[in-house]
């Protein structure tokens, strides 16, 4: 078998086009369209994502959480579709809170969470009079995710999972082959500078920067659906954009250095000290700064979505995949640069 | 072939001697070294103070290239004045100030490999160890940016007055100027050499240098801004270890790699 790296790469790649596309969202609860509360009853729709309420209509329950502690169950008025309840809850005047939280309930999805608009201002209480709380089960063990796992705000965009982090790790194994080329450039005995090495490292390097902007470009579109913006400011955004800048200035430095001999010696070095920055703004200063991304600053931390088993399943074989693709387009790249230095040379 | 070799020696001491290099100190120190390797002469602690000297001398000698820097660093200060007119946010203080620092250094650094021919490069490389080179000049430079950046506070107190700087911790103040000036003459330094390397000219140093100094600008930022807040030590502690860190990665990789760079 030959060609089994390449055979692998497109296999996994293929395999993680279909499955990030494709695979189905697992069940969570959208939105309420209640903008006010007040004693009494209220009556609203509850809006869920991939949820199976008509399925599961014998089931079904909702219910209003006050503060954390007191629920309140809604009669179900009409089920509309698979996502869409209508409900009617009753409230008594002893609340006075403005903390509400909704939650669907039944034995397929198990149980929803509307994001609760905590202290929204949006939510309003108006005190009145009225009573009784009611019980509530949660089948939280019933719970059957076929899905990946419903996030507030990041819905779908959770399938960006598989082409935005699969760059940066790329482009780190990428950088690491072009930094321990450049040092293997300069190891020499006799003290000459080894100019295939530093041609490696280089075209290593070109790919790395490639697949540098592909994470920045996936990163931009995710900051827009989850975020708001194209840029916000992230350690990590702003690392990412100073890794750049370095491995342009590396690419600069490469070009207007004419000599071949002194451009793999200088450009070795710089390319060192590029990998070293990297190193420090990519995976020691985000630590230590606060930040949009996931698990710092009271984000939502993906290590525990992780471990859900139909996001691994996906995640893994796309990091394999695009490692193995951006070592080939880097193979590719070598033997280019390696063809156009012979060229040059018997010209 | 002896007597072309001493002409061109000679030439290049009596050159040596009006740029303000003094050989003669360094032929002393070399008399008193023990080594027999010409390109190792000397240990690199032993030739860096007659090196950081020299690079002292330089800067003495040629009053107009202070002079020109000194007013390269009031013209700056002038045209934040001018823009700004009044500052009331440390933040805004801190950032500024540190703007200006880097400007400055930029200017500084330029003529650090610059002013010195190709020859007295190569005189230097078969005299002394490349590493107590790079560490005088880095140290030479940062020790001219850390009072460069001191004359900026002076000028930046002179025309906005104290009043953004009314809780700050002086101390704290102090150590960050003095590690933020420490750290852009390591990394800048180093940059400077390759692009004085590369033959390119001074231009290559901005384009270089900016994004080498990115992560090092944005912590000394906040650490200043901290301090002129009055942030309780512990607070700016961690900004303070990045520096560290900063500091001491451009310290290793400065060392470790400029005698790969010094190489012919």
């Amino acid at each position: 078998m030959k060609n089994w790296l390449k055979i692998t790469c497109i296999g996994l790649l293929l395999y993680t086009a279909v499955f990030s596309l494709w695979h189905p969202m697992g069940p969570g609860g959208l939105a309420v369209s209640a903008t006010k509360m007040h004693p009494g009853r209220n009556e609203f729709e509850f809006k869920g994502y991939a949820t199976h309420f008509k399925e599961a209509e014998s089931s079904l329950q909702v219910f209003v959480s006050v503060d954390s502690s007191a629920a309140y169950c809604a009669d179900i008025l009409q089920v509309v579709d698979e996502s869409h309840v209508i409900v009617s809850v009753f409230l008594p005047d002893t609340i006075s809170s403005k903390r509400f939280g909704f939650a669907a309930n039944n034995d397929i999805d198990g149980t929803v969470i509307v994001d609760s608009p905590v202290g929204h201002d949006g939510f309003e209480f108006v005190p009145g009079t009225s009573n009784a709380l009611c019980q509530y089960r949660v089948n939280q063990e019933e719970f059957s995710r076929f899905g990946f796992p419903y996030q507030p705000i990041i819905i779908e965009s959770i399938r960006n999972l598989m082409w935005h982090v699969p760059m940066w790790f790329t482009m780190f194994v990428l950088m690491t082959i072009s930094f321990i080329f450049s040092i293997r450039a300069l190891g020499k005995e006799d003290g000459r500078v080894d100019l295939d090495h530093d041609t490696r490292a280089s075209a290593a390097a070109a790919v790395g920067v490639v697949f540098c902007v592909l994470g920045l470009v996936t990163g931009s579109l995710w900051a827009r659906f989850t975020w708001g913006d194209w840029w916000t400011n992230d350690p990590q955004l702003n690392g990412a954009m100073v890794v750049f800048m370095v491995y342009v200035a590396y690419f600069i430095l490469r070009n207007s250095t004419p000599d071949e001999e002194k451009r793999a010696r200088l450009s070795a070095i710089f390319n060192i000290f590029a990998f070293v920055l990297m190193v420090v703004l990519l995976m020691v200063m985000p630590r230590f700064t606060e930040g949009l991304h996931p698990g710092k600053s009271g984000n939502p931390a993906f290590s525990k979505y992780d471990l859900d088993s139909s996001l691994r399943s996906v995640f893994y074989p796309a990091c394999a995949g695009f490692i193995l693709l951006g070592y080939w387009i880097y193979r590719l790249n070598y033997r280019i640069q390696k063809l156009e230095q012979h060229d040059e040379t018997h010209a | 072939m002896d007597g072309i070799l001493n002409g061109v020696h000679a030439y290049k001491v009596t050159r040596s001697i009006k740029i303000g290099f003094d050989p003669h100190g360094i032929q002393r120190v070399m008399r008193n070294s023990m080594c027999t390797n010409p390109s190792r002469i000397f240990g690199p602690m032993q030739t860096f103070w007659a090196l950081f000297q020299k690079e002292l001398k330089l800067e003495l000698r040629q009053k107009h290239a202070l002079a020109g820097v000194l007013l390269y660093v009031l013209a700056t200060v002038f045209v934040c004045y001018l823009g700004f007119q009044q500052i009331d946010s440390a933040k805004t203080w801190g950032a500024l100030l540190w703007v200006t620092g880097v400007f400055t250094a930029f200017n500084a650094m330029q003529k650090s490999f610059a002013t010195e021919s190709s020859g007295t490069h190569l005189y230097m490389y078969s005299l002394a160890d490349p590493r107590a080179i790079i560490l005088s000049k880095a140290a030479y430079n940062a020790l001219f940016v850390a009072v460069l950046n001191l004359i900026s506070v002076f000028f930046f107190i002179l025309f906005f007055g104290t009043k953004p700087l009314a809780d700050m911790d002086i101390a704290q103040f102090l150590l960050g100027l003095l590690l933020g000036s420490t750290g852009l003459g390591l990394a800048l330094t180093f940059v400077a050499g390759i692009a004085f390397r590369s033959g390119a000219g001074v231009g290559l140093v901005a384009i270089l240098g900016f994004p080498v100094i990115i992560p090092l600008l944005i912590t000394i930022v906040r650490h200043t801004t901290l301090s002129l807040e009055g942030a309780s030590a512990l607070a700016n502690s961690l900004n303070l270890v990045v520096l560290i860190v900063l500091n001491a990665v451009s310290f290793a990789l400065s060392y470790l790699l400029f005698p790969y760079l010094w190489r012919e």
